[in-house]
């Protein structure tokens, strides 16, 4: 794992992040290899036909994943502006916001397998339902108007990607859950298949193994996180040396965002209990714009992994956040206009 | 226990946690933890590809 030297945390947040990797293993296992098999009779296709790129979509990438600085930083407008020529992947909880600023992408990427909580990136036709008793989304919208019109919003969602969605490239995990695959089907995306690569599939008792087993599918690693799938998927797959990541902040803005608003909170007091619920939340000050950002363990549990697997790729990634934690070896931050002015130049 | 009686003191019956108990903490617990685990599983932080077609092992 990367080391915590960078960002300082106490003993208890150290070892509560020692923990996630089991956490993960012990809750999720079962679900994403039950969903593996269900979803082995829609697979049709896979990550092995998607077409190489060519020309300048073979030259660079853009990953457009979903975090507060996509916003913040107005980054769709100003890569729309720019005029971008390269490959663009958006991650599914950007999607519809692509689509909004004009930006349709050529591969959007969806992993999470949670049952209720994904298929409102692509516009939820059981909103209500699986809103039920679940605060997870209404407790971080930081517009009230926008919690209060949720059922507002999401009409406009399906609107929107059932008017622009059909034939756009879904590269979907298998574990993917049931309301993701049908709501893909009836977008009438074209969907390409992987396998998520959780743990060593030369080992005998792989839990990939038993996914790739089943579905017969490539495998691609995920850091535990769309972005991070993303990234790899741009490197690996589409071959894709020059990708710049946008919306990765993998932490939130300390000005403007109070622990309640996170998306671990709720399940850290619980574990934690509110009077230490301080430590949990480490800062963290983005060297380039001395904004402040703070991170809980699970954020920081993400950006320790996407540090690994960059430095296990050995290639650069530009990030073009603005903001956020993702800072270390392997990673140069630049702006998105210096990053195109680079490679136009031939510098990157 | 042993603080608040120092000395002068000693249990009786020994006092044992309920294994329902245990078990009933111990799920809580790990219904607290859920969220905090993410939402995938990760373990491997080497290969980034794998493809049994070896078309695009990497």
């Amino acid at each position: 794992m990367s080391d915590f030297k960078d960002i300082r945390v106490n003993s208890k947040f150290e070892k509560l992040v020692s923990e996630i990797t089991s956490i993960g293993l012990s809750w999720h296992a079962k679900t994403i290899l039950e969903n593996s098999i269900i979803n082995k009779k829609f697979i049709n296709k896979t990550i092995r036909d998607i077409p190489n790129p060519i020309g300048k979509k073979a030259q660079s990438a853009i990953v457009i994943s979903a975090g507060p600085s996509l916003h913040k930083n107005n980054m769709l407008q100003r890569i729309k502006d720019l005029g971008f020529e390269g490959t663009v992947i958006a991650v599914d909880g950007a999607y519809a916001r692509c689509i909004k600023a004009g930006i349709i992408p050529d591969y959007v990427l969806t992993l999470d397998p949670h049952p209720t909580r994904m298929v409102r990136w692509f516009g939820d036709p059981n909103l209500e339902k699986n809103l039920e008793g679940d605060s997870y989304y209404s407790r971080q919208d930081l517009d009230v108007t926008l919690r209060d019109n949720s059922n507002k919003e999401n009409k406009k969602t399906i609107a929107l990607i059932n008017k622009y969605g059909k034939g756009n490239k879904l590269v979907i995990c298998s574990s993917a859950p049931k309301n993701i695959v049908e709501r893909a089907k009836d977008i009438g995306f074209d969907s390409y298949w992987w396998a998520p690569l959780v743990d060593n599939p030369e080992e005998p008792d792989s839990l990939t193994r038993k996914m790739i087993k089943e579905t017969k599918l490539p495998a691609m690693n995920t850091g535990g996180t769309v972005g991070t799938a993303a990234w790899v998927f741009a490197l690996t797959v589409l071959k894709i040396k020059k990708i710049a990541v946008v919306g990765m902040d993998l932490g939130y803005y300390a000005d403007d965002t109070s622990y309640l608003q996170t998306q671990t909170y709720n399940s850290l007091s619980k574990e934690v209990g509110e009077d230490s619920i301080h430590d949990y939340f480490p800062e963290y000050v983005y060297p380039i714009t001395g904004e402040r950002f703070f991170i809980d363990p699970t954020y920081f549990w993400y950006r320790s992994n996407m540090l690994d697997l960059i430095s296990s790729s050995q290639s650069l990634v530009y990030n073009c956040t603005g903001g956020g934690t993702l800072i270390g070896k392997g990673v140069e931050c630049l702006e998105i206009e210096d990053f195109l002015k680079r490679l136009n130049y031939g510098e990157i | 226990m042993s603080d608040l009686l120092r000395g002068n003191f000693k249990v009786k019956n020994k006092v044992e946690l309920k294994e329902e108990e245990v078990d009933a903490n111990d799920e809580y617990r790990k219904k607290a933890l859920n969220s905090i685990g993410g939402s995938m599983v990760f373990v491997e932080r080497n290969k980034l590809l794998w493809d049994e077609d070896s078309e695009l092992d990497e």
